[in-house]
């Protein structure tokens, strides 16, 4: 955890939890695990005030419990859980894609709330669902509709359980569990007992466990949004879309429906997924997009282009084809970096990087010489990426006695470094937009307050002049102002969105490097 | 060896050349100020990515956050009291979406359970006696036996007396005010007319027959 | 008298000249003007001035001063011989030379193969030089540095920069100018190619374009006063691929004059994400980004970029 994420991490429980909440995650931050009292103490914060905290924190995913070996109870952060509500609003859209309306207000609840009960949370969306029917004259659903955009998202792994509390011998709850086992974790407590994929099919174990009287209307039973699956999701379409801008289309659908098919049958962070036939991919695509030759063509096409996302693997089935993810997030990483040293230094320096992405290990004579830039303005551009790390050198020296003039000086690039940094920025970068937002909210907000008042009064108002009397008390240069700020705030979210953009895939891409370094030894 | 460090001599030991300047060469400019705080930027944000999916995206952004603040998990700063009621309030409290939260304790340490204490508020808003969540300390205990027993004696007198425990534990804080409006199940909001003693909600009516029969309770 | 005179001298200078050497060999210490002039009285200056320059330039005898007479010294054969090892000494730097071929070869290389001082070695190089049997070349690669090569040898490219280089000054304007040339073609090509074909593998395939045809196509426009070569053009190409606009494709093909069995395919591509997040605000290219931070100077509430930004 860096310190930027810290940042951005405080900030975000600020803005969505209040001043105080941002105080004990602060504190969490810096000293988990912690005992209630400690936390307390440290914050100088009533100790009420911080047990309402933890519970909210608690409730949100934020925080988890867990046993002392001295008995007392310890809290934990987990600022994964906070930088993912980054994604939020992402997550929120994928579903509306995906399932439409009825999931896209299933998920912003269950989101909202953190932990919720099937029950719950059908009985509000459907109420929400309703009014916006009833106010455009439209048909009700029904509530089995609801349930089953419901049962869809577990079914896809996209919601998942909650994990049951551990309990003491006394039945008193001392912590969470950590990892729930896959079978339970997606099981719907309704009498249809929908299960995960063939492939995992256990024998029904905990039937007798799961059938509480209260099972029925799942209470006791909560629900929350399962990251990884969101995260995956996101991996894949960032995946896809690259294809599709360097190739087509086309060439985009054939990915996604072979991702779609390996989603069970790889391993969440394997760096090639599991090899598929042909006709599994053909049968994946949707009906009628392209003919069996075609696609044919198509995965050739892919597997011979320059970005290696795709290799043949094998002939049996008509060709068994895989798909290299880590080459993808790897290739995907260095474009994001490309774009800053593009953007940032200029087009000269692109083609010092990519020359040195290419050949690994050159001298400046020949950087010069591939690049065809003078010698004086080699030395310049080197410096200036040198000095900002975005390459590094190696020394070889053709002597015993290291003596400079008899020395190889090799440039190179080190992406894993170069895509920490470039993360590191990032961070920085959005908690300055955040913190910008802020303040600018803060200074005009006696003007947005207004605004909004006098919308919702006019909005209340029947009589058409009445309204915009009401509507006139906002002067024409408040009006001014209020648009110019409303605009601001419009951009400083718009680059929040645009940054997390790249900050999803550096973070992918370096967790699939940690995991890979951990399998290699 | 000789020449580290002496500068444009005559005998360098290094490559001049390195430095970035010949010999003879002028040396860089004098610097008379400190550099500018914030300068000329060469290269310019790019702008935006503009696409249908990013402007819904923005709306859900926004919206979220707005029902995060709304809603009972964002907590005002606690000094943020009304002193005096406003019109507005009557808008801002029907803008309370979702009201207020209980969390399932089921699911949470004993530990974080908060102290509910018998108390009332300083508005005129009757008290209710807090159901099974009520977890009353020795303290509370004696105190209710004081107050049970001066009932006997004074009926009328009860409700300034919890108004004074009621003052004397608003050294907690205002936070259990909040407390309250989040654990209290059934609180009844509606600002009334009428006043308190008239309101018989029939809870007195058992402890005074207990006391009656059974003179004092240890 | 005269006409006798005039014809006895040009034997006479012979017998002269022989005479003299008698003379310089009966002394060895060397003889002066006078001993000359009162052995050989029918020599006059002018006539024995000849024969000590020719002399002199056969390498035959030294001059040498005593005091303030001139003396003149027969050298021995030895030392002859050493003149001649002279000659073999220049023989020898020429060769070098000459084997360096169109390349050059420096100075300080020339001393290690032939083991001379490199006094010895400057002179011979100026001897050389005005003989114009060589020349020096200032090299581009370090422009303290000099090349020699034989006199009517062309220096390779390696030494003049080539194509890009006018009088040691690297030509940016012309390679850039090239390289959007270049560039405009293959993407012509390609938008061309997604025009014509509607199976992906055939529009792939007419996207490609081989080097050739880029060479003729930017010969033929006639932007460049000198000639370019293939391989100039394939400098161009391969500086497109670094700009990451352009790929490369080998296919076999035949064998040809330069010869390697393949052919040279280039196309030109999308980027396969559009601009990072990161750089359509002002943090991601601002200078001062090290000392931002939230109460400093500069900070994300007092940052100029930003207000400037925002306001457009």
């Amino acid at each position: 955890m860096t310190r930027r994420q810290h940042d951005v991490c405080r900030f975000l429980l600020f803005q969505q939890f209040g001043e105080q909440v941002s105080v004990v995650g602060k504190y969490l931050l810096q000293k988990s695990p912690s005992p209630l009292h400690l936390i307390s103490s440290e914050t100088h914060l009533d100790t009420e005030q911080v047990k309402k905290i933890l519970c909210i924190l608690i409730q949100q995913n934020i925080v988890t419990f867990g046993q002392h070996k001295r008995g007392f109870i310890e809290y934990s952060i987990r600022t994964g859980e906070i930088l993912n509500r980054l994604w939020f609003p992402k997550y929120i859209y994928c579903a509306k894609t995906l399932y439409g309306d009825a999931a896209e207000l299933l998920l912003e609840d269950v989101l909202q709330r953190g932990q919720v009960q099937m029950s719950k949370v059908i009985e509000v969306v459907m109420q929400r669902f309703n009014e916006a029917l009833e106010t455009s004259g439209k048909q009700k659903i029904s509530e089995s509709f609801v349930v089953d955009k419901f049962s869809n998202l577990v079914r896809t792994h996209f919601l998942q359980r909650c994990l049951d509390p551990i309990k003491s011998e006394s039945n008193k709850v001392v912590g969470l569990e950590v990892t729930g086992e896959e079978e339970t974790l997606y099981r719907l407590p309704d009498l249809s007992r929908k299960r995960k994929k063939s492939h995992d099919d256990g024998p029904p174990a905990k039937r007798s466990k799961s059938e509480r009287p209260a099972d029925d209307e799942g209470d006791g039973i909560f629900w929350r949004v399962n990251n990884e699956r969101f995260h995956q999701m996101f991996r894949d379409q960032a995946i896809v879309q690259a294809i599709s801008s360097k190739i087509d289309r086309s060439a985009g659908e054939v990915l996604r429906a072979m991702l779609r098919v390996s989603e069970v049958k790889t391993a969440g962070m394997a760096t090639v997924t599991t090899p598929i036939s042909v006709t599994e991919i053909f049968n994946a695509l949707p009906k009628d997009l392209m003919a069996r030759p075609l696609l044919e063509t198509y995965l050739s096409l892919i597997c011979d282009d320059s970005t290696n996302f795709l290799s043949k693997v094998g002939d049996s089935g008509g060709g068994m084809y895989s798909i290299n993810i880590y080459e993808a997030l790897a290739q995907l990483v260095k474009a994001h970096i490309e774009s800053v040293v593009q953007e940032r230094f200029g087009s000269k320096c692109l083609r010092i990087f990519r020359v040195l992405l290419l050949k690994k290990h050159l001298e400046q004579k020949q950087i010069e010489d591939f690049v065809m830039i003078s010698a004086k303005e080699a030395k310049d551009l080197l410096y200036t990426l040198f000095s900002e790390n975005f390459i590094t050198t190696t020394e070889i020296s053709k002597t015993p006695d290291h003596a400079p003039s008899r020395t190889f000086y090799l440039f190179t690039v080190n992406i894993q470094h170069v895509a920490s940094m470039v993360l590191n920025r990032c961070y920085k970068a959005l908690y300055n937009a955040m913190v910008k937002k802020e303040t600018e909210v803060n200074e005009h907000r006696r003007l947005l307050d207004k605004q909004e008042r006098m919308e919702a009064i006019a909005a209340s108002v029947e009589d058409a002049s009445q309204r915009d009397e009401i509507l006139n008390t906002i002067t024409p240069s408040e009006q001014e102002q209020i648009i110019k700020v409303r605009r601001t705030i419009q951009m400083l979210d718009h680059s929040e969105l645009q940054i997390c953009e790249g900050i999803f895939i550096l973070e992918m891409y370096l967790m699939y490097f940690k995991q890979r370094q951990k399998d290699k030894s | 060896m000789a020449g580290r460090g002496r500068g444009r001599g005559k005998n360098v030991s290094f490559n001049v050349e390195a430095l970035g300047f010949g010999r003879g060469e002028a040396l860089p400019g004098p610097i008379s100020q400190p550099p500018p705080l914030f300068p000329t930027a060469d290269f310019k944000p790019v702008p935006f990515q503009q696409s249908e999916e990013y402007d819904y995206m923005l709306a859900l952004k926004q919206e979220f956050l707005g029902n995060m603040r709304k809603s009972p998990f964002f907590l005002q700063a606690s000094h943020k009291r009304k002193d005096i009621e406003r019109y507005s309030d009557k808008y801002q409290a029907a803008a309370e979406v979702n009201g207020k939260w209980k969390p399932d304790w089921r699911r949470l340490p004993a530990e974080l359970k908060p102290r509910v204490r018998k108390k009332t508020k300083s508005s005129i808003k009757p008290s209710v006696k807090v159901k099974s969540k009520v977890k009353l300390s020795v303290e509370d205990v004696s105190k209710t036996l004081e107050e049970l027993e001066k009932k006997e004696v004074d009926q009328g007198d009860e409700e300034e007396e919890e108004e004074e425990e009621g003052g004397k534990k608003k050294e907690e804080g205002e936070v259990e005010e909040e407390e309250d409006e989040i654990y209290d199940e059934e609180d009844i909001e509606e600002e009334t007319d009428y006043i308190l003693s008239y309101f018989d909600n029939g809870e007195e009516y058992g402890n005074d027959d207990d006391d009656a029969d059974e003179g004092p309770v240890y | 008298m005269a006409t006798a005179a005039v014809k006895e001298e040009p034997i006479e200078e012979v017998d002269f000249e022989t005479r003299f050497i008698m003379l310089c060999q009966a002394s060895p210490e060397g003889i002066t003007d006078n001993v000359i002039q009162k052995e050989l009285p029918q020599c006059d200056t002018k006539q024995r001035m000849t024969i000590v320059n020719r002399l002199l330039s056969m390498g035959k005898i030294d001059l040498l001063k005593s005091g303030s007479k001139l003396l003149y010294r027969l050298k021995d054969p030895d030392s002859a011989s050493q003149v001649k090892g002279g000659d073999n000494q220049e023989k020898l730097v020429y060769q070098i030379i000459k084997d360096a071929g169109n390349k050059g070869i420096w100075i300080r290389d020339i001393r290690f193969k032939c083991n001379l001082l490199l006094t010895q070695v400057n002179k011979i190089l100026k001897n050389l030089e005005t003989k114009k049997l060589i020349k020096a070349v200032k090299s581009v690669a370090a422009s303290k540095k000099k090349v020699y090569m034989l006199y009517n040898l062309e220096p390779d490219r390696s030494v003049t920069g080539g194509a890009w280089y006018s009088d040691q000054d690297f030509e940016s304007e012309f390679v850039e100018v090239l390289n959007q040339q270049c560039f405009k073609y293959l993407e012509q090509r390609a938008a061309a190619a997604r025009e014509a074909k509607s199976d992906p593998i055939a529009q792939r395939n007419a996207s490609f374009t081989p080097l050739e045809d880029v060479w003729k196509y930017i010969s033929d426009l006639g932007i460049s006063k000198v000639q370019l070569s293939k391989e100039d053009i394939e400098t161009i190409l391969n500086t497109l691929i670094y700009d990451g606009k352009v790929e490369r494709s080998l296919v076999a093909g035949q064998a040809t004059a330069s010869g390697d069995g393949y052919v040279k395919l280039y196309r030109s591509v999308q980027p396969l994400i559009p601009t990072t997040g990161l750089m359509r605000m002002p943090c991601g290219a601002c200078p001062v980004f090290d000392q931002c931070y939230e109460g400093g100077a500069v900070s994300p509430t007092t940052c100029v970029y930003m207000k400037e930004w925002l306001e457009i």
